[in-house]
């Protein structure tokens, strides 16, 4: 009754069976599947679950059986009404209204939404940060519309030596407003003093491997005690090395899977499709690190 | 007497030697020669001539008999109303101050130069847009400090047929302010209203050979009819495209160089280097792109006059 894990690419990712067959998380309760589970995610920090029928309220208890503390509402600067369904925790990625129509293009949701195609890691901008993101495929629609992970120990493995000297004690300013600034978004005073973000270094180090990773995002704004131009000059070239396409993988997405990662090591970013042509429902639970960095 | 290129790279940028030997372009008045190395800016996009020992005068005499007038409302004016190079066409591509000195770390116009690090095309902002750049090394640091450049046509041959079809017709705004304000940089009321930019498709075709280019820079802001978000990505995503490595070179300096790239086909970027503690000293001239038609972009910005 082992796990089996499919390696996605030769760096990172894997698909998840046991004996042959995917294994339901629902019925997952015993430490030993669940410490096989973490101990995967350190080695290959991005896992595939097929045909994982959750409901909101399952997928929000097995994230907290697998990981432990949830992050609570997820921050949308008050700027929108969050449908919450069946669970606090478990937010809500799709091009759906709460009717189930599909959100009008100039929707402030979708346009809000549209910041997720830059690349990112979930929650960098919050202290402590986002550790797994689980992610459910609710309706998937019937043309690609895949989610891209980048794998940021391979990145940090491969920087010049001499950059990764220059970058070993630097902290980067991560803020959610920055992110959808970039994209024209505009937000009110006080939706900023709810945003103000959240300092982080460049570099993590995941305390079961030992394994360095490089931790960037889209979300980063500025790089403490470098003037701002310097700082964004760096953040663009790293962001441009560490998202060459040997370090990632692209999922095309199946009705029913889960998908978990691992953020402080990983970074992800939707991919366009005819999202005003087709409806998508996801549903997110992201947990918080509770290990020291 | 014939002109031979040298391809350094397998899709563009060539040197350009006569018989074997430097060509000195001091000398070059003949039509003949001046069409060669036109058709060999067309063919290679970018082209380094060695041991070219141009003074300003010089230099600005080159351009205009080699491809006319001359972009002579450079951005970094708006900032510094006096320039050390005391021509409003000679854009100053070095570290240095008024004194001669090394700019401090903080020092305004040093910020605004690292601008040039982004990924862009000379003068988009413009109309007409900048054409030539002809790039002139007076003093080159002992530490690598390369201009990166990157091939449009490659990038828009390697399109795949959805997005050419796509962005075919589409029109980007380009402001230079936008590309300074990416990095932080901000500009008064009186300064943004001289940087209020251009309207330009993002797909040009080069009029002799026929070959289009894609036609972005770091300084598109936005894409004419669209909603800013999908804009931004979708010229975000053209960038990622464009520069790969498989596009690109980067020219490392010798004294006495001068490259000269075709702004409408290609992209450059400055790389970083120890700018604090190495002098760099390069002077620029931009011509202008002859062959625009005045009205044929769907929308021109109210533009101000070229000086």
């Amino acid at each position: 009754m082992t796990l089996c894990f499919r390696k996605l690419t030769p760096l990172f990712g894997a698909e998840v069976t046991r004996d042959g067959k995917p294994l339901d998380l629902r019925q997952v309760h015993d430490r030993a599947t669940l410490d096989a589970i973490n101990v995967a995610m350190d080695e290959y920090t991005v896992l595939v679950f097929r045909q994982q029928p959750f409901t909101d309220a399952e997928q929000s208890e097995f994230g907290e059986r697998l990981d432990g503390g949830l992050l609570g509402k997820t921050v949308y600067g008050g700027t929108l009404s969050s449908k919450q369904m069946g669970s606090p925790n478990v937010r809500d990625i799709s091009n759906v209204d709460e009717k189930g129509e599909i959100l009008r293009a100039d929707d402030k949701k979708r346009i809000y939404q549209l910041s997720n195609r830059l690349w990112h890691t979930d929650a960098s901008f919050r202290e402590p940060v986002g550790h797994y993101s689980l992610l459910s495929a609710r309706v998937v629609p019937p043309v690609r519309a895949d989610t891209e992970f980048a794998d940021m120990r391979a990145a940090w493995d491969e920087l010049p030596a001499q950059v990764q000297q220059q970058i070993a004690g630097l902290k980067a300013v991560h803020s959610i407003a920055y992110s959808r600034q970039l994209l024209g978004f505009e937000f009110t005073p006080d939706e900023l003093e709810n945003m103000r973000g959240a300092e982080q270094p460049l570099i993590r180090t995941n305390s079961h491997t030992g394994r360095k990773s490089l931790y960037i995002a889209s979300h980063i704004n500025s790089i403490l005690d470098m003037p701002i131009p310097e700082g964004r000059l760096l953040v663009a070239d790293l962001m441009a090395h560490a998202t060459q396409s040997r370090f990632t993988y692209c999922h095309e997405w199946l009705q029913d899977d889960l998908v978990i990662w691992d953020n402080p090591s990983t970074m992800h970013r939707g991919r366009p499709y005819e999202d005003g042509k087709y409806k998508r429902e996801m549903r997110r639970l992201t947990t918080v690190e509770m290990r020291a960095a | 007497m014939t002109v031979s290129f040298r391809p350094l790279h397998p899709l563009f940028f060539a040197e350009v030697t006569r018989d074997g030997k430097p060509l000195d372009l001091r000398q070059v008045h003949d039509q003949e020669t001046l069409t060669e190395l036109r058709d060999g800016m067309d063919k290679y996009g970018v082209l380094v001539f060695p041991q070219q020992p141009f003074t300003n005068a010089e230099q600005l005499a080159f351009a205009q008999r080699w491809d006319g007038a001359l972009h002579a409302k450079l951005g970094s004016n708006v900032v510094d109303k006096k320039t050390r190079l005391g021509s409003p066409a000679l854009g100053d591509t070095s570290n240095l101050g008024m004194d001669g000195k090394i700019r401090s770390r903080e020092d305004r116009h040093r910020l605004y130069s690292l601008a040039n690090r982004l990924w862009h095309t000379d003068a988009s902002f413009r109309v007409p847009a900048g054409r030539y750049s002809l790039l002139s090394a007076r003093i080159i640091p002992k530490v690598r400090a390369d201009t990166e450049f990157a091939d449009m046509y490659a990038a828009y041959d390697a399109l795949d047929a959805a997005t050419k079809q796509q962005i075919d017709k589409l029109q980007a705004h380009h402001s230079i302010a936008y590309s300074r304000q990416t990095l932080g940089f901000t500009f008064s009321e009186p300064e943004l209203d001289n940087l209020r930019g251009a309207v330009q498709p993002l797909v040009r075709t080069n009029p002799r050979t026929g070959r289009k280019s894609l036609y972005i820079a770091s300084h598109a802001n936005s894409i004419i009819d669209w909603p800013l978000p999908e804009a931004r990505l979708l010229l975000l995503d053209l960038m990622t495209h464009a520069t790969q490595p498989q596009f690109c070179y980067s020219h490392d300096w010798r004294d006495g160089d001068m490259v000269v790239w075709d702004n409408l086909a290609t992209m450059h970027r400055g790389r970083p280097y120890d700018d604090i503690n190495h002098k760099r000293e390069l002077v620029r001239v931009t011509t202008l792109d002859a062959d625009h038609v005045p009205g044929s972009e769907a929308k021109v910005l109210d533009d101000l006059a070229l000086v």
